[in-house]
């Protein structure tokens, strides 16, 4: 049992540094592994990559405030972006109503995907929250962003 | 991406001059109702006040900051691709400074984030939404229905006649 949870505590300490190290790190938390788990039931992806970007927008890493998603699917064929997105949202309800803040989408059809597999940077955090009234919603945790 | 909208992309909130001095009104000032109530009770968070800060103007953006200041990349890179099209007169709201339209927005739109656009009443998404339409000539497309000639389409002009 000791060694199990000091497994996952190296685990959880590796990811920190290689969020620290890249520009976002693959969803190792629990919010993460959920949003990965409820989008490959909904949307059954034939790609499907979720980023925890939270780290770049005044969160400590490992936060899972913010999401970036890469959803490659059939089901989104013949559907608008619009229609698509609602889609990744109504499969995360529960994630965004709660701890989830942002969530940037890419959503495009198996063909889609093949004929261009680029991805836009998300961009730069400006502060967001930090700088809201101050009777709404108490402040992230501080940290450099 | 292009190089013009990848430099767009690292600006630190310097959307400065004319795209925020062309501003009507940020959210103080649009902000109808009495504003203490909630999402429900006709404060600004209501249907009634929403709906009738999406009609007020063409092209209408809730975002966190302002055009002249965004405050978050999202709600910049909304701002930005506006700039790069030349559209210098729309209506922002910064939900940061009124919870209740923070949250009226997003029961209005059925839409969990911040910043959304709206052109012509109709909510059309947020930024990565935007930013689709931007690169797949879209967003020149509707602008040119709500009789905004896109800032682009001269600049291809240009690039014609070279």
């Amino acid at each position: 049992m000791l060694r199990s949870r000091a497994a996952t505590a190296t685990k959880t300490a590796a990811a920190a540094a290689l969020a620290l190290r890249r520009g976002s790190s693959m969803a190792e938390g629990p919010v993460g592994r959920a949003i990965r788990a409820k989008l490959q039931a909904a949307l059954e992806p034939s790609y499907l990559r979720v980023l925890d970007e939270s780290h770049r927008h005044a969160g400590p890493p490992g936060a899972e405030s913010h999401f970036a998603v890469v959803v490659v699917s059939g089901r989104f064929a013949g559907l608008p972006p619009l229609q698509r997105h609602r889609l990744v949202h109504g499969a995360l309800r529960a994630e965004l109503a709660g701890p989830v803040h942002a969530l940037a989408i890419v959503a495009r059809t198996p063909e889609q995907w093949g004929a261009d597999p680029r991805v836009p940077p998300s961009p730069a955090c400006l502060g967001g929250s930090k700088h809201q009234h101050p009777e709404a919603e108490p402040p992230g945790a501080p940290a450099a962003s | 991406m292009s190089g013009a909208l990848r430099a767009a992309w690292r600006l630190r909130g310097a959307a400065r001059g004319w795209a925020g001095r062309r501003l009507s009104q940020a959210a103080a000032g649009g902000a109808e109702g009495s504003g203490g109530d909630g999402g429900d009770g006709g404060g600004s968070g209501s249907r009634e006040a929403v709906e009738r800060l999406v009609r007020a103007h063409p092209v209408v953006v809730f975002m966190k900051g302002s055009p002249a200041q965004p405050l978050c990349g999202f709600s910049n890179a909304v701002v930005q691709i506006l700039r790069l099209h030349g559209v210098q007169d729309y209506r922002a709201h910064d939900v940061l400074q009124d919870p209740d339209l923070r949250q009226g927005i997003k029961n209005y739109s059925n839409w969990p984030t911040i910043p959304q656009v709206y052109l012509n009443g109709e909510f059309v998404g947020g930024c990565d939404i935007l930013l689709q339409m931007h690169q797949n000539g879209d967003l020149v497309e509707e602008l040119k229905k709500l009789g905004i000639r896109s800032a682009l389409l001269d600049a291809e002009k240009d690039q014609d006649k070279k």
